[in-house]
């Protein structure tokens, strides 16, 4: 956390301050003035489609989160985050269609948000299971046993077989009204909106913790040098799994909110482009950061948006731009990567560590 | 015993040419260390350039060669405008720039030929089966294996034989020797992305000939992960067995496990056999084993 120059005259007295959560009362300020405009003021600035773009940002973050955890803090790279995405999308809605829930359950509306945590833990554990390769292998080898999850769960689990059950075919639709939370329905862009920033937020708060805290130090000794890590007593076994464990974690909860946005589902949203799609928001945003895996987010999802409005007027000229925007998308993110990759390899949060360095020093800087 | 038999050619016969595109990989990552993911995008390129000149009327071992050419090109342009700045770089930096240029390549393909299915019009290869003995083969997959067997001995020698292959060996072997003995190491990492393009687009070629080409193809292109962990990651003869062994092993759990499973199980098994590979010999069957110190 010391990260950040205080200001001139800000100065840590003991380990515990040094450590605080909020590190002064300006900072604190500033937190709960995020806060409120999160809560409070995106929904009553934005109009429905902003809305559901900043939803669409927050699905991205929550997903990059856990590829931050693991591939940012861990050292441990991965390319099939969307399998555990999928699992818990598919875990939260098989539970609510096909579980006997007791009725006061139903009443109450406790389904779904039960039928989260769930989801949660499954693809964690889901994500454990193909975590286990990585205590004998790291590096590429990890790389390629991660794609094989992502091959293994979504293209033939899932779609072969977890998809056929109830005989829909291949997506599956939630009727509306089945996901409630308590006596609210979440069925506008504002509720869904509410449920991704709640759930985004006590994400970012439990890994800040947890990345303060034993786990996380550990994780970045294994990240630093593993076999350091270990001469110095820790169990690097155990702090790889749990690593797994908790990114697959958000991942599931990721996935149960996804199933709210969109109220159906299909393994055509959990493609391996998800997965790539994941790091790369990591990697724009600044590898090794929470606030990286968030302004990625913002990044990759607005200015997606701003392509998309950019090419509507062009679309009068080139039909055919309209038709194949997915391909321009395509272009649009390779490219980027690659820029921010050979260009900006510390990405966007080490530019927003060096303004907010400079303002903290302003106007004296040392 | 007509299915082991067939799908025991049919194997060896795709195999040749994963084994193909796998030497492309191994090259590169030989020369300059660089984990290619993009490897499936270079297979529908070559599919496409091939397929594009094929349609202008050019014949198609004309096109093949056409396209041999074109791959050159792509690959000294990619390489420069790419890679080079990359050099020395974290793994995970040079993987995802790969990744990234797999992401621009697919879009550039989709945006410059569409989503639908292109076949060889009119069918380069006869569809007729040959009859051998007991064993019915069509011609597409002989001609394949035949093409990718030449242009395999083909590579062999040039890094047997000629000035430039000794000197991508070299810079393979020994990074600072080989510049200290005046080797230009730029010029061989171009050279090496230049020959993956160059057997990436032929074995892309020959996968489109035998079940049209669409985005799929850069699907079996992926199929070179499995084969050159198979293999080992640096190892050349790892690679060809390698590409062999999963064709063999894709055709053989299609025949016979297909029953049991329903679904994509020919697509899916050679990830599974990798994974569970991994477990056991991290380093395949040819790689050098690396010995880690803090």
């Amino acid at each position: 956390m010391s990260s950040v120059w205080l200001p001139c005259g800000d100065y840590h007295q003991n380990y515990h301050e040094d450590q605080g959560w909020w590190q002064s009362k300006f900072i604190k300020g500033k937190m709960i003035l995020l806060l409120l405009v999160v809560f409070v003021g995106i929904p009553l600035l934005f109009d429905e489609y902003w809305m559901s773009v900043a939803t669409m940002v927050g699905y991205t973050a929550m997903g990059a989160l856990g590829v931050q955890l693991l591939i940012g803090y861990a050292g441990l790279l991965t390319l099939g985050h969307a399998a555990f995405i999928a699992v818990g999308a598919y875990t939260s809605t098989m539970l609510i269609l096909q579980f006997p829930w007791p009725q006061f359950m139903l009443d109450s509306g406790l389904a779904y948000p039960v039928s989260i945590v769930a989801a949660g833990i499954v693809a964690g554990l889901w994500s454990v299971l193909f975590g286990l390769p990585s205590v004998k292998v790291k590096g590429f080898y990890l790389i390629l046993t991660t794609m094989a999850a992502q091959f293994i769960t979504v293209d033939f689990i899932l779609t072969q077989y977890v998809s056929q059950i109830g005989g829909r075919g291949q997506a599956f639709s939630l009727p509306p009204g089945t996901i409630k939370i308590g006596p609210w329905v979440i069925d506008t862009e504002l509720s869904v909106y509410l449920v991704m920033v709640v759930l985004l937020s006590l994400m970012v708060i439990v890994l800040a913790n947890l990345l303060r805290s034993k786990p996380g130090r550990a994780w970045v000794a294994i990240r630093d040098n593993d076999i350091a890590a270990e001469a110095l007593g820790i169990n690097i076994v155990w702090y790889k799994l749990l690593a797994f464990f908790v990114a697959g974690f958000m991942a599931g909860v990721a996935g149960a909110f996804w199933v709210c946005n969109t109220a159906a589902l299909s393994p055509e949203h959990f493609q391996w482009f998800l997965s790539l799609w994941l790091v790369g928001v990591i990697l724009i945003g600044g590898v090794g950061s929470i606030q990286g895996a968030i302004f990625g987010s913002i990044f990759m999802v607005v200015v997606m948006e701003v392509l998309q409005m950019a090419v509507i007027p062009l679309a009068d000229y080139y039909p055919s731009l309209l038709m194949d925007f997915a391909y321009v998308k395509d272009m649009a993110f390779g490219l980027a990567i690659c820029g921010f990759l050979i260009y900006e390899p510390n990405g966007l949060a080490y530019r927003w560590w060096q303004a907010k360095n400079y303002f903290n020093l302003w106007p004296f800087s040392y | 015993m007509e299915l082991f038999f067939m799908s025991l050619t049919t194997g060896i016969m795709v195999g040749g040419i994963y084994a193909l595109v796998a030497l492309g990989w191994v090259l590169i990552y030989k020369c300059s260390g660089v984990l290619n993911l993009a490897m499936g995008e270079l297979t529908l390129i070559g599919a496409y350039v091939t397929y594009s000149f094929y349609e202008a009327g050019v014949p198609f071992i004309l096109a093949v060669i056409l396209t041999l050419l074109v791959g050159i090109v792509l690959g000294f342009l990619t390489e420069r405008i790419f890679l080079d700045k990359l050099i020395g770089e974290p793994i995970l930096a040079v993987i995802m720039v790969t990744v990234g240029l797999s992401f621009f390549l697919k879009g550039l393909i989709g945006y410059l030929w569409g989503s639908d299915t292109r076949v060889f019009e009119p069918a380069v290869f006869n569809i007729k089966p040959i009859s051998l003995g007991i064993l019915r083969i069509s011609p597409v997959y002989l001609w394949s294996f035949i093409l990718a067997i030449v242009l395999l001995i083909v590579f062999m020698c040039f890094f047997k034989y000629t000035r430039w292959g000794l000197a991508m060996q070299a810079t393979a072997d020994d990074e600072t020797a080989a510049l200290s003995l005046g080797v230009s190491a730029r010029f061989v990492y171009s050279a090496a992305w230049a020959i993956a393009f160059m057997s990436a687009g032929v074995g892309g070629a020959l996968l489109g000939n035998i079940n049209g080409i669409n985005i799929s193809v850069g699907y079996l292109g992926l199929l070179v992960l499995p084969a050159v962990v198979l293999g080992g990651l640096n190892s050349v003869p790892g690679a060809i067995v390698g590409g062999i062994l999963i064709g063999l092993l894709q055709n053989f759990s299609g025949a016979y496990l297909d029953q049991y499973f329903p679904g994509g199980v020919k697509e899916i098994v050679p990830f599974v056999f990798m994974a569970v590979f991994l477990l056991f010999k991290p380093y395949g069957l040819w790689g050098w084993e690396r010995i880690e110190r803090v």
